[in-house]
């Protein structure tokens, strides 16, 4: 490829990297603006993060005052959904929020997968409020 | 003092003291540290940040406004705390007025409180504090108290700053970091920096209360760690986990 058409390629490729980027941040802001408890239902979105190895997708969820005995995952085909009653019901107020009344009982959220994993070969750990999720990948 | 950055006093702030520095960043290990700190000691408020460069944003407490990065103090101790991550590009100019500040106040130490994060937090059982320090003379004040030094690696955010700075003026300084999570706030690896604080400076502390509230202080700290997160990924804090190369 001649040398000024290649720069041209990489300057595209940069570009659309670029905008991907821009694209991510704007959702993520966007995302961040909603509260992350819903007082219809009830519930609290909880902190949780994914991890990905050359074997497997590990999924982490913060869900303290929780029971292990409380928290279902339930798998779909490309997500799972995880909810966990808390221990107690926790009241806005305490969570130093005055100008609601309205109080939270559960965790609850849907966390997509991003790679073919294998739900039904799924492992679970559950310790001190933390829950770990992990999926062999699919080869 | 940068002009972009004031440090607004209420009432008469002691010299003398250890200046340390509590704000929002992996595990919220110095936030955590931090608020116990407040409660713990019974600091009250002395000083606070003034600044145009930040965001838009007060603290209510009791329907009265408060700047979100605030000094407590007692009479040997002044504790520097955000309650929201400090904007990647802010936190030379903050942290540069701060540390003028506090020597202008001939503070005899800096101390940064935060954490360093691990692999598997989750199944660690025991957690170990690290230090890193401005010069050999601090260094070895963390090594005599029975801290462990951080050998080598990267650091970043507000305590880089501290110690680039503190090494460049001949202050003492230290940042203490606990092993913790990267993105969930941890009150454990708080009470593990607190210990180290301990160590270093004999003040007294008692973090089974922290510890106690623990599930509490997670749940409460949730909506700061996502905002954290937001700013660590700005300022590449993952950098962290790299395998440093240092040329010597």
């Amino acid at each position: 490829m001649p040398e000024k058409k290649k720069r041209r390629s990489f300057n595209v490729v940069d570009e659309y990297f670029g905008e991907i980027e821009e694209w991510a941040e704007r959702m993520d802001e966007t995302l961040a603006q909603k509260p992350s408890w819903n007082l219809k239902d009830c519930t609290m979105e909880p902190l949780r993060e994914i991890n990905m190895t050359a074997t497997e997708v590990v999924v982490t969820v913060d869900l303290p005052l929780t029971e292990e005995s409380a928290v279902q995952v339930r798998p779909t085909d490309n997500s799972l959904e995880i909810s966990a009653k808390m221990r107690r019901k926790l009241h806005l107020h305490e969570l130093g929020i005055s100008y609601h009344r309205g109080e939270i009982q559960k965790f609850h959220c849907h966390i997509r997968i991003p790679v073919p994993v294998n739900m039904d070969r799924m492992s679970i750990k559950y310790k001190k409020g933390m829950l770990e999720v992990h999926m062999p990948r699919k080869r | 003092m940068s002009e972009d950055v004031k440090i607004v006093e209420e009432t008469k702030v002691p010299s003398g003291a250890t200046l340390i520095f509590g704000f929002p960043d992996v595990g919220l290990v110095g936030l955590i540290a931090a608020s116990h700190l407040v409660d713990e000691l019974r600091l009250t408020e002395v000083a606070y940040v003034d600044s145009t460069l930040l965001p838009p944003l007060i603290v209510l407490h009791e329907g009265l406004p408060h700047s979100s990065m605030r000094i407590f103090a007692n009479h040997d101790i002044l504790l520097a705390v955000s309650e929201v991550p400090i904007p990647t590009d802010m936190i030379y100019p903050i942290m540069d007025a701060l540390i003028e500040w506090g020597r202008s106040k001939s503070v005899k130490m800096m101390i940064s409180l935060s954490g360093i994060p691990i692999q598997d937090r989750q199944d660690a059982t025991e957690l170990k504090a690290f230090a890193a320090a401005s010069s050999p003379e601090a260094l070895k004040t963390a090594k005599d108290s029975g801290v462990e030094v951080l050998m080598e690696g990267y650091m970043v955010g507000p305590q880089a700053v501290v110690l680039q700075r503190a090494s460049k003026y001949g202050s003492p300084a230290l940042a203490l970091l606990a092993q913790c999570f990267y993105n969930y706030p941890d009150p454990e690896a708080a009470a593990e920096v607190l210990k180290s604080l301990v160590k270093v400076t004999g003040v007294k502390v008692d973090v089974a209360k922290l510890l106690e509230k623990g599930e509490e202080v997670r749940l409460r700290a949730r909506d700061v760690m996502k905002r954290t997160q937001q700013e660590m990924s700005k300022m590449k804090k993952g950098q962290e986990y790299d395998i440093p190369m240092y040329v010597s």
